[in-house]
């Protein structure tokens, strides 16, 4: 009998302690929850502001007025528009031509190559 | 005393009598303490059982409510000015969002010195006034606000003031980053974030105010509203209306522009408009939204739904042919012709001349019946009702007898909002299917699905015909652009100033279809009063300003609706009736 007594005693210190750590524990959880949401409300609203600075600088009423004042440009008009199909074939390569004075500097020198700039895209 | 207690039993015997008044002192003469004993353990037991039934109580509410309690301050927090949903445009622009914004309040009751407290609130918020701000802080109320919407610096040098009593409440304030370019349309909210206007109004009515009256609508709203709108179509309209507005001296100028085939909104500005961020301009009776607040008697652009009216009662082609030799009489009135041709004309003829006499004859054959249920057919005589809350009914005759007739044929005598005209015209040019307006984004599918055949797709393609034939030899020449195949109708309205039409004061409105052979987007400009310059040779019809404005307009927004421009198109004959084979 008296060790059923103590078997239940510890059984009933167990489980307290069991639930205390639980309840510490979910504690802890919502608190992390809590500060969670708390840092993502504030980081959705940081991005909602950034959003809205950056659909003010980007308002066109904005560019416009930059264009006008930094560019020279002039607006489009429609013969300056054409699509993929009108677009003539690309013409043939223009055979090499001899140079003389490169071919004396550089024996074999390729022929694209002119001066010390090589034509955009060519290997160096 | 307890020394007697446990002694007494074992002297009972031998008790004196000084022991013996003692105990009846103290429990009574003749009372048997074991009975008295167990009564009290049983007091003593329900008097424990309920202190630790109360404590446990107390515990469970504490357990229950503290979660609540914390969620209801943080709600407190935010509740001020509640959250509205973003609205962006249909590529995903923001038009409206929400920036969290700190606010200032005082609860003077807590406050210590209100004289320190306003001199150092004052000097770094200069532009509060010092006075006032002693009053509300002396009031001895419990809250006060100070300033809302206070800048995040100026948030921090108030809080290390640590003054008591002075604290921030952070609150929605809704922003509309592109300013007045899109004004009408969206509206604006009042300090506490409620719509007050447009489309800031419709959401509220959509069930947003019953949200912040439950204290729902506190967090970000996830989903934003897409608006029909383009914002870059909006802007090159609202610019060139503004140019058009300074270069012909116009009271006013308004654009609009509407996909024919969805009945969405693209674009719609009104000028003179305001700033949503500065609401206060909005009162101002100039800067109404002239598109569907106002009603106007269109003019001649009026005459494209009388024509589609006599094409479609099946009883003329477009070879039909009225006399419009002699001006038309009708009893005090006379019906004159702006171009007259003193000869007959053909259906063609009548509308690139803008033949008044032609159409009334026209409208008067079919019979003053039949022309009102056409005009009732195509929602000309019915208020027009999109998402915005401010519309106006149309202006129609009580009595509506054939001189009635006659004159709204070429499109006076009814006053109509623009948005509505331009909704009947946009039916009889996209195969005949009246659709109704919105500014929200809205899929062809849908709607078909809500739109009305009004007239026989047959109507729609001489109606295109038209309208090509008018802007390749009519008085729409002036609104082509190179690569466009555009066409068009001009319209020129006088004016009723003290119940008589003036001769100086026009109204000009264009309307222009987008391409003509295959429409998809219908253009409307109106300026209010232009005056004849000498540019313009003197005239202030709406082929010298509204057409060249919609030109430029068209010019600048084609490319951005995705419309490639082609050349060396056949005319109008070839490429519209031949190829669809329609017969004249």
């Amino acid at each position: 009998m008296r060790i059923l007594n103590i078997l239940v005693i510890a059984a009933l210190v167990i489980a307290a302690s069991y639930v205390y750590k639980i309840k510490f524990d979910s504690t802890l959880q919502a608190e992390r929850v809590a500060k969670l949401r708390h840092e993502l409300r504030r980081e959705r609203d940081a991005v909602a502001g950034l959003r809205a600075e950056w659909a003010k600088l980007q308002a066109p009423m904005r560019i416009q007025g930059l264009a006008e004042r930094h560019l020279k440009l002039k607006s489009a008009v429609s013969t300056q528009l054409a699509n993929f199909d009108n677009l003539p074939m690309r013409p043939a390569p223009a055979p090499p031509q001899d140079d003389p004075i490169a071919s004396m500097i550089v024996p074999g020198a390729p022929q694209e190559t002119t001066g010390s700039i090589s034509r955009p895209g060519a290997p160096r | 005393m307890t020394a007697i207690g446990f002694t007494a039993p074992a002297k009972k015997t031998t008790e004196s009598r000084w022991q013996r008044v003692v105990r009846t002192l103290l429990y009574g003469a003749n009372v048997d303490r074991n009975v008295k004993a167990k009564a009290r353990l049983g007091l003593a037991i329900i008097v424990f059982v309920a202190v630790y039934g109360i404590i446990a109580g107390k515990l469970i509410m504490f357990a229950l409510i503290s979660e609540g309690h914390g969620g209801r301050r943080s709600v407190a927090q935010d509740a001020v000015a509640t959250a509205r949903p973003d609205i962006v445009d249909r590529h995903g622009s923001i038009i409206a969002t929400d920036v969290k914004m700190p606010s200032l309040f005082a609860e003077p009751r807590r406050l210590i010195d209100v004289d320190e407290a306003t001199e150092l609130l004052t000097a770094v918020l200069p532009d509060l006034d010092a006075r006032e701000l002693r009053e509300r802080l002396a009031s001895g109320r419990g809250f006060v606000w100070l300033k809302r919407e206070i800048t995040a610096t100026q948030q921090r040098e108030i809080h290390r003031l640590g003054l008591p009593g002075i604290g921030f409440l952070t609150e929605n304030k809704r922003v509309y980053p592109n300013g007045p370019v899109v004004s009408h349309q969206i509206g604006h909210v009042n300090v506490d974030n409620q719509g007050i206007a447009g489309i800031e109004k419709w959401l509220d009515g959509q069930g947003l105010a019953a949200l912040h009256m439950a204290g729902l609508a506190t967090d970000r709203l996830q989903k934003p509203v897409e608006l029909a709108l383009d914002l870059r179509v909006q802007f090159a309209l609202r610019d060139e209306l503004a140019k058009a507005r300074e270069k012909f001296s116009a009271k006013a100028a308004a654009g609009l522009m509407l996909n024919v085939n969805t009945g969405e909104i693209v674009a719609m500005a009104s000028e003179p408009d305001y700033d949503p961020n500065n609401p206060r301009e909005a009162n101002d009776p100039t800067r109404i939204n002239r598109l569907t607040t106002g009603v106007y008697e269109m003019g001649s652009t009026f005459k494209a739904l009388t024509i589609a009216m006599g094409l479609d009662s099946g009883r003329m082609g477009l070879n039909t042919t009225f006399d419009a030799r002699l001006p038309l009489r009708y009893g005090k009135f006379t019906i004159n012709d702006y171009h007259a041709q003193r000869r007959v004309l053909s259906i063609p003829e009548i509308f690139t001349y803008s033949s008044n006499i032609g159409t009334a004859r026209l409208a008067l054959s079919l019979g003053v019946d039949y022309h009102k249920a056409f005009l009732r057919k195509m929602g000309q005589l019915d208020r027009l009702r999109t998402e915005l809350p401010e519309s106006s009914e149309p202006i129609v005759p009580k009595r509506w007898g054939e001189l009635n007739t006659v004159t709204i044929a070429f499109g006076h005598g009814l006053s109509v909002a623009p948005l509505q005209a331009v909704m009947g015209v946009a039916a009889t040019l996209n195969g005949g299917l009246l659709i109704p307006p919105t500014f929200l984004k809205r899929s062809e599918d849908e709607a078909r699905a809500m739109a009305k055949q009004v007239i026989k797709p047959e109507t729609s393609i001489k109606m295109r015909y038209l309208m090509r034939l008018n802007a390749e030899i009519g008085s729409a020449k002036t609104a082509n652009v190179d690569g466009y195949y555009i066409g068009g109708k001009t319209g020129t309205a006088e004016k009723v100033v003290n119940g008589r039409y003036s001769k100086t004061k026009l109204l000009t409105d264009f309307m222009a279809v987008l391409p003509a052979d295959k429409p998809q987007y219908l253009l409307l400009i109106m300026l209010d009063e232009p005056q004849a310059s000498k540019e313009t040779h003197g005239y202030a019809t709406a082929g010298w300003n509204a057409a060249p404005t919609a030109a430029k307009v068209i010019a600048r927004v084609a490319p951005l609706l995705d419309i490639a421009p082609r050349f060396d198109l056949p005319n109008a004959e070839q490429s519209i009736l031949v190829s669809n084979r329609v017969a004249r």
